[in-house]
């Protein structure tokens, strides 16, 4: 009998957050959207990313963890406003990764028990990524939290909420926000193929009665790792940008696990009360400020990022309505799949060959991805929930449904009594990609790098506030320990590119 | 041949869908058989013998089977269609004769002209309720062709842009010129919705419409509740009108 290389409480651990994947992902796609694209193939390049997800990322996850833990990396990016949030690790690494998986159930190509460690292994880092990265609100998602994300730090908050510049409609900085804002996100769903995980919001934070604070981001918009915007980006200064936002007469009451939200009444720009802008990579100490040393500049520095993402939205979509079908089904997959190559950024391991190409193991289906196949298998997957391996005794009721179904297979506890299983899918194996080669050109905020060079900087470089000394002071010690020179030096150390509250340390109480 | 482990299923039920079926059907038999073929046991097959035995010309093989019966994939991208069209049904070029096109759903509600001079043409969801309507001259946005026309020309002032894809992409270049937009899918969350949305654009999602031509003046009810996330989950739902200006 094989001796099995997991223990009943870790499968009991990967089963309970498979199901709650499960029961979320069912209730997102059900009820938080309807696409449809004329541009782009969309579903077919969805279903070639679950499969690339599958067959890579366990390979790829312990390559970055071999460098630096899952639960280091999520405490980068409590500080910072990379592709390292909602939706990208709220919930494309693990249900990107078990749609893959309960796709190639349902064709017959794996049994429950195949890739048995891989599934306990990207669950396991899942949950220690989100234990972390969410360490100030306690909970794994959003979904746990009732769909609220209240990620920052109380002196990030603090920064973020002091520097904020105030606005009321017809003003000309509520006019560039406002235009800037909506600019962004445009050239995000472009930059993301349809999709879009190019931007995310997270909070409510309460700022007092009339005001919460939401916190926008948008992401891979320069010369980075997307080939596609080589070129077309080139004048784009900044790949990752932040943006505080002050809501006037408007409570949130739902931000979810894709980093969208519902307000009531509906935000509309009319209750855009304050705005502040700032950058983040690897390579900064945390939130750099932008454009924010005085209104003007900001209002300025918002109506110049609008023209030069209007003009590179104008470039990318004229390259991207020349595409074959193949480019397109390759560019989407490819930013659904390398939804979480941040992680990598991060850990200074980034390979385009990880992370640009398709693994020849997805690839061979693309003769099954037409459009209509495709379209009705991923709502099959998603939300019909009508595969035969969806099906469950009649006694079940699903979440969300009451239906004798579920969203993904669990693990079966068998293989602790002697059934044979396979502990992983093996190594990535050798991709392809139809897109032009990625430039060796990657826009920092150490400016234009190589490759190899931003992989070494990012490898040799731990922001202040990470390392160490400061990492576990958190919300419940400042809070007993605001008096001390070391939580002062924690706080002045946040605020050293802050406008209004430099050098104040933990003078300075939130309002 | 060989049997998997998934066909021993105490509950499982073949999908409603047919084409899903058949090809989930086709895939499982391919596998028996690459599995019967590599004489090798399953642990060996899965990740190693299966990942060499079953090819992409399997699949190539599985499409072609389908294609024989005389079935035509239904396509969603224009780009499927243009590069392929004899594998897809469908001959509505998204492209062409937009002087003489016009949605015609069949669940539109129409009526007779009002005191002011406007007949119903159709509904949809509003995105955002506004102060007033708005009105303008429609025209159909439908593929790259006439995105690239607007491009090079500019978007005709006042232009109410008629769209049946809901993504955010396709009129991405032109999108922040329209003074409406009236979109046949998507709901309000959709992303051509978040983005009039952004934009303070007024447009109404999921229209059900018919009669309208290009260059038609048309009048859309942005001042109309907004669709609420409620009438989702079988709320009342509110629709807003969408008029034809006769005069």
């Amino acid at each position: 009998m094989r001796n099995p290389g997991v223990s009943y409480p870790q499968l009991l651990e990967t089963n309970n957050r498979i199901q709650n994947c499960g029961d979320e992902t069912f209730w997102l796609c059900l009820t938080r959207t309807v696409q449809g694209s004329k541009l782009f193939p969309v579903s077919p390049y969805i279903l070639l990313s679950y499969l690339n997800a599958f067959y890579r990322y366990p390979s790829l996850l312990r390559k970055i963890e071999a460098r630096l833990p899952a639960e280091q990396i999520a405490d980068r990016a409590r500080n910072m406003g990379m592709k390292m949030q909602n939706s990208a690790l709220g919930w494309a690494l693990p249900n990107f990764y078990l749609l893959g998986r309960e796709l190639l159930l349902s064709l017959g190509m794996l049994r429950p028990q195949d890739a048995l460690e891989d599934v306990v292994y990207v669950m396991d880092f899942w949950k220690r990524y989100m234990l972390s990265w969410h360490r100030n609100d306690g909970h794994i998602t959003n979904r746990e939290f009732g769909h609220r994300a209240q990620i920052l730090p109380d002196r990030r908050l603090e920064v973020f909420h002091r520097d904020l510049y105030p606005c009321t409609p017809g003003d000309p900085l509520h006019a560039a926000a406002h235009a800037f804002l909506a600019m962004a996100s445009q050239y995000g769903f472009l930059v993301s193929c349809e999709s879009r995980i190019s931007l995310t919001n997270s909070g409510p934070y309460r700022l007092d009665d009339h005001h919460e604070l939401i916190v926008r981001d948008f992401m891979d918009l320069a010369e980075c790792s997307l080939p596609w915007l080589d070129g077309v980006a080139a004048d784009v200064p900044y790949n990752y940008l932040t943006v505080p936002m002050s809501v006037r007469d408007c409570h949130f009451t739902i931000v979810d696990d894709w980093g969208s939200f519902e307000s009531k009444p509906e935000f509309t720009a009319e209750h855009l009360a304050g705005v502040g802008l700032y950058t983040s990579d690897p390579l900064t100490e945390g939130y750099m400020p932008v454009g924010m040393a005085s209104r003007d500049e900001l209002i300025g520095t918002l109506r110049s990022l609008h023209g030069v993402l209007k003009d590179a939205t104008n470039k990318l979509w004229l390259r991207i309505a020349a595409w074959t079908r193949d480019q397109m089904l390759d560019a989407g997959a490819l930013v659904y799949y390398n939804i979480i190559k941040d992680l990598a950024h991060v850990a200074g391991v980034f390979d385009v060959d990880d992370w640009l190409t398709i693994d020849r193991r997805a690839d061979r289906f693309r003769p099954l991805l037409n459009d209509e196949f495709a379209g009705q298998m991923l709502g099959s997957l998603v939300a019909g929930l009508n595969l035969p391996n969806h099906r469950q005794s009649p006694y079940v009721m699903m979440q969300h449904s009451d239906q004798p179904t579920r969203t993904y297979t669990p693990l079966p506890y068998s293989v602790l009594c002697g059934e044979e299983y396979v502990p992983s899918c093996g190594p990535v194996q050798p991709g392809t990609s139809h897109l032009d080669l990625k430039v060796d050109r990657y826009r920092t905020s150490a400016g234009v790098l190589s490759l190899a060079e931003y992989n070494r900087r990012a490898r040799e470089f731990t922001p202040a506030l990470c390392t160490d000394k400061y990492r576990f002071l958190c919300e419940t010690w400042v809070k007993y320990n605001h008096h001390t020179a070391l939580a002062n030096e924690l706080y002045e150390l946040e605020q050293r590119e802050s406008r209004t509250l430099r050098g104040r340390g933990t003078t300075a109480r939130p309002r | 041949m060989s049997k998997l482990y998934i066909d021993e299923d105490r509950y499982g039920e073949a999908p409603p869908n047919l084409l899903v079926e058949t090809v989930r059907s086709a895939v499982t038999t391919l596998v028996r058989r690459r599995f019967a073929e590599s004489a090798v046991d399953w642990s060996a097959f899965v990740f190693g013998a299966g990942d060499r035995l079953i090819t992409s010309q399997d699949f190539t093989d599985i499409e072609r089977q389908i294609l024989d019966t005389g079935y035509r994939f239904a396509w969603s991208a224009v780009i499927s269609q243009r590069e392929r069209p004899a594998i897809y049904g469908g001959a509505d070029d998204v492209g062409a004769d937009l002087a003489n096109f016009s949605f015609e759903h069949p669940e539109a509600a129409t009526g007779e002209p009002d005191s002011e001079g406007r007949s119903q043409c159709g509904f949809g969801e509003n995105v955002v309720r506004r102060r007033t309507n708005a009105v303008g001259v429609a025209r159909y946005v439908r593929s790259s062709d006439r995105v690239i026309e607007y491009m090079k020309n500019g978007v005709p002032e006042g232009t109410i842009a008629i769209i049946d894809d809901s993504g955010g992409t396709l009129t991405a270049p032109i999108l922040e010129h329209f003074a409406g937009i009236v979109c046949a899918g998507g709901t309000v969350r959709s992303h051509l919705g978040i983005l009039a949305r952004e934009y303070g654009i007024p447009c109404l999602m999921n229209a059900k419409i018919r009669g309208i031509h290009d260059g038609d003046r048309i009048e859309i009810e942005a001042s109309a509740e907004s669709m609420a996330a409620e009438a989702y989950f079988g709320g009342e739902a509110k629709l807003a009108r969408v008029w034809k200006v006769v005069r």
